[in-house]
């Protein structure tokens, strides 16, 4: 094939697809994935607000030992919707749905999804399970933590705040279900001619690997939910003790759905990181197919952990020790990938651009994430920790620092393809460096509390934890400068950035072979598959006219 | 409760920041926690020093704007770090798992102290052996302990952070703790799986004496005396928990407090108001959504007594008041 990339920008002939049909009506019934991709960034961006305003609240209460800014009863609330909205509004879908829909196709050098219409339905339904979750909170809330266990959350004097909750994840299920089909679909047939399952961009890998576990856990998220609604209003008898239910029933299919979950939350964030170590190293990502089978072993593997979140419920002790084992072994594919970008980090040529610093942010919290989950995985260590600040600290590594530095790397990375406008490198480096230290500030005094045996969910503790409380609270409001910082530059760069060429960044996978922003039809010609992580010949023509192939050189 | 720097080789830093070890699976445990502790900062300090030390060489400047050539994949280097960690993950596994099962054993030395535990909204209750009930837990040093644990409304979970020890009290089950108490002392228990307002405040004690005799003596504290009405009454507000919600000192907390109650004009949150008597005394105690203090929310649950325990509740709630 004659290679387009450079000369691209002209050729494409057409409006850009943030161009194509104007007005609210052509944004929220539109088929094409990049608008769905961007109504749900603005959508997470939201969640990700509504949440972390939570969290400051939640924060400042625990300013004093006796808290007091707010009443138990409402911190118990501001608990509950912090988690809430945070993994079922922001982590769950934040990647692979706002990142992932917009990118997913591109990479694959398609026109779209497998299914379009089924992709604006998964946001539909998003939408509507966040609507129902914020019903919850207008209708007074709910107090019983996000993981919902009865028989607290399904008590006759809690309300009927709970039926509104489970109906809403009910409802987001749905939606993570449609895009995880969705993505299996479009990966499996619409690969360009030429790209092999080994040509796949690593980000492709790990939204496959995402769809699987999506398809599978998510149901089972569903149903229990449906349960959870039918014991509540019909006293079947399944999860309370008092109609005869087993409420550790619960546990397990809750965590069945849920611990998978993590891994929907971080398996897309390692995707993010193995293209941009790559493309700011200058060199092909170290250790491909280890990489690829890595997300596929933790996919799978991750299945059959979840009770390691039940070692003190009373569970037999030889279930903890097989729940244990397997725990251990899911470790390993995490610690695999962790070599494989550093090795490509090895002699290559690094530039600390944002998304670079944020990858660079990745591997220290994804790190301390990992390496304290053994402690967590261990029997013995896990009985004294578990349901303390320790887990908080542990869990907010995994699904916060890491997913969001894995978030941040990716929005800034994509953001000159989604919106034809450069960042500011400036702002975008000062809020890496803010989210960094605030996020340590906040978690690592969590750590502490946690080893010295201050529980969870605790709306007033013991003076003990004091300067814990007082650290972590002034490293929560650091953390949100940052995300502001990060915020404002990227909101003024749609403003005042300069033009985006097509290839930014010298990467090879296919979305940069067409103009930022792209057409409505993404290519103006389909592309032939490439290897994703060829570098050569890849030259950087000028700030404006960005990196060129030139023509002949690569695999192109 | 916290003591300085423990000087046992290689936890020196992990375990400096733990708390006491009051139990005897303590110590284990503690050197499992120094293992794990010592082999993650060496792999974070591994990775980080690679990073660092990649950025610092390798970065993009003028005079290296190309990467060298070097090879992206290496089959017997990805078989090293990916057995190494295998290899270690197992170890940690084994250790600790072996940590695990000795720590639910039964232990030697004698008979096991068994301890009914009832756990509910938001405080503890113990049962000890020779019928002595306390708001907080009584052991004593050197002897097995088995405590058998039930909860009467949600899931709640002892913790006994100085011993290392942690287990979920849940409803419709019983659930067991084995563990030896090796040192005499006082020693904080709370509540770590969350149920509700309170559920920082679902705090107890655990006593250890130091030998059986200290034990005893307490254990007949109290019990061999003949019980008054009002003290039947004050048992039983301790024991069913009403210790909770119900302050003495004039705070309001969940509920209204019994300070001065007796006797008093109550003001509903149907608008009516309702003299606090007997009668009173014994529909709030049965039907406790029956008359709602204004300002209070409805959420007790029905407390079952005898005739007995009745009269002496009232016969106690007298007792508080300041004036005649």
């Amino acid at each position: 094939m004659t290679t387009i990339a450079g000369t691209a920008p002209a050729l494409a002939a057409g409006e850009s697809y943030l161009e194509h049909g104007h007005g609210l009506r052509s944004w929220l019934l539109t088929l094409d994935h990049k608008r769905i991709g961007i109504m749900y960034l603005a959508a997470i961006t939201g969640a990700l607000l509504l949440g972390g305003v939570f969290a400051l609240v939640l924060r400042l209460n625990l300013w004093r030992p006796a808290g007091g800014l707010v009443s138990n009863d409402v911190y118990n609330k501001l608990f509950t919707l912090h988690g809430a909205v945070m993994v079922f509004l922001f982590v769950i879908p934040g990647i692979p749905a706002a990142l992932g829909n917009f990118v997913l196709p591109l990479q694959l050098g398609a026109k779209d999804l497998a299914f379009p219409r089924v992709n604006l339905i998964s946001w539909w339904l998003y939408m509507t399970g966040a609507a129902l979750f914020v019903a919850t909170l207008v209708s007074g809330g709910i107090d019983s933590g996000w993981t919902l266990y009865p028989p607290y959350s399904l008590e006759e004097s809690r309300g009927l705040g709970i039926l509104l909750a489970l109906s809403a994840l009910f409802v987001v299920g749905f939606s993570s279900i449609l895009t995880g089909l969705n993505f299996i679909a479009t990966i499996h047939t619409m690969r360009p001619r030429g790209m092999g399952w080994f040509d796949l961009p690593l980000f492709l890998w790990a939204l496959y690997a995402t769809g699987i576990i999506q398809i599978i856990a998510t149901p089972v998220l569903g149903i229990t939910a449906a349960m959870g609604f039918l014991e509540r209003l019909f006293h079947l008898g399944i999860f309370m003790p008092e109609y005869g239910g087993d409420p550790v029933l619960f546990q397990h299919f809750f965590w069945f759905y849920s611990h998978p979950a993590v891994y929907i939350m971080i398996l897309p964030a390692m995707g993010i990181v193995s293209e941009v170590v790559s493309v700011f190293s200058r060199k092909p990502i170290f250790g491909y197919r280890f990489i690829a089978m890595s997300s596929i072993a933790i996919a799978v593997i991750g299945f059959f952990v979840w009770g390691h979140h039940m070692f003190v419920s009373g569970q037999s002790r030889w279930a903890s020790l097989v729940f244990s084992f397997l725990t251990f072994l899911v470790a390993v594919p995490s610690a695999i990938k962790t070599f494989n970008w550093l090795a490509t980090l090895y002699k290559g040529a690094i530039d600390l651009k944002t998304p670079m610093i944020y990858v660079l942010a990745f591997f220290a919290i994804f790190g301390v994430g990992g390496l304290t989950g053994l402690f967590l995985g261990a029997l013995a260590t896990d009985v004294a920790l578990h349901d303390t600040y320790f887990v908080v600290a542990h869990f907010h590594f995994v699904m916060v620092g890491a997913e969001l530095t894995a978030f941040l790397a990716g929005l800034h990375y994509w953001w000159p393809k989604m919106t034809g406008r450069m960042y500011g490198e400036t702002s975008g480096r000062v809020s890496a460096v803010l989210v960094f230290l605030g996020f340590h500030l906040t978690f690592v005094p969590q750590f502490l509390a946690g080893v010295a045996g201050m529980p969870r969910r605790y709306a007033t503790y013991a003076p003990a934890f004091q300067a814990n409380n007082r650290l972590s609270t002034v490293g929560a409001f650091v953390l949100a400068l940052g995300l502001v910082v990060a915020l404002a530059g990227l909101v003024v760069s749609l403003f005042r950035g300069q033009r985006a060429p097509a290839n930014p960044w010298g990467a090879a996978s296919l979305e940069w072979t067409t103009p930022s922003p792209p057409a409505h039809d993404n290519f103006a010609e389909t592309p032939r598959g490439n290897k994703p992580y060829d570098f050569t010949g890849l030259r950087l023509v000028s700030e404006d006219a960005g990196w060129v192939r030139a023509a002949g050189e690569g695999r192109g | 409760m916290r003591q300085p720097l423990h000087s046992l080789l290689g936890t020196v830093l992990a375990a400096g920041y733990l708390p006491e070890r009051a139990s005897s699976v303590a110590e284990g445990v503690d050197r499992i926690f120094g293992f794990i502790f010592w082999l993650s900062a060496f792999f974070l300090a591994l990775i980080l020093a690679l990073t660092v030390l990649f950025v610092a060489r390798y970065r993009k400047r003028p005079s290296r704007t190309e990467p060298e050539p070097s090879p992206s994949q290496n089959l017997r280097l990805e078989l090293v770090w990916s057995a190494i960690p295998l290899a270690l993950v197992m170890v940690v596994f084994a250790v600790s798992t072996r940590t695990y099962f000795r720590m639910s054993e039964p232990e030697a030395g004698g008979p096991a102290l068994r301890i009914q535990v009832t756990a509910r909204r938001w405080s503890w209750w113990f049962e000890h052996p020779g019928g002595k009930g306390a708001g907080d837990l009584h052991l004593v040093a050197g002897r097995p302990t088995e405590l058998v644990m039930v909860s009467t409304d949600v899931i709640h979970s002892l913790y006994l952070p100085d011993f290392r020890l942690k287990q979920d009290a849940v409803p419709g089950r019983f659930t067991r703790l084995a563990f030896k108490p090796i040192l005499p002392g006082r020693f904080t228990i709370t509540c770590a799986e969350f149920c509700g307002t309170d559920h920082s405040r679902m705090t107890a004690q655990a006593v250890v004496h130091p030998d059986q005799a200290s034990f005893d003596a307490w254990a007949r504290e109290g019990t061999q005396a003949a019980a008054t009405l009002a003290d039947v009454g004050r048992a039983i507000y301790a024991a069913k928990g009403c210790i909770a919600c119900h302050s003495l000192d004039g705070t309001p907390r969940v509920g209204p407090t019994f300070k001065n109650l007796w006797g008093k004009e109550e003001k509903l949150a149907d608008g009516t108001s309702v003299r606090v008597d007997e009668e009173y005394v014994r529909e709030s105690i049965l039907k406790p959504g029956a008359k709602v203090v204004a300002g209070f929310a409805n959420v007790m649950p029905p407390v079952p007594l005898d005739e007995r325990e009745m009269q002496g509740v009232a016969a106690w709630l007298q007792t508080l008041r300041d004036g005649p």
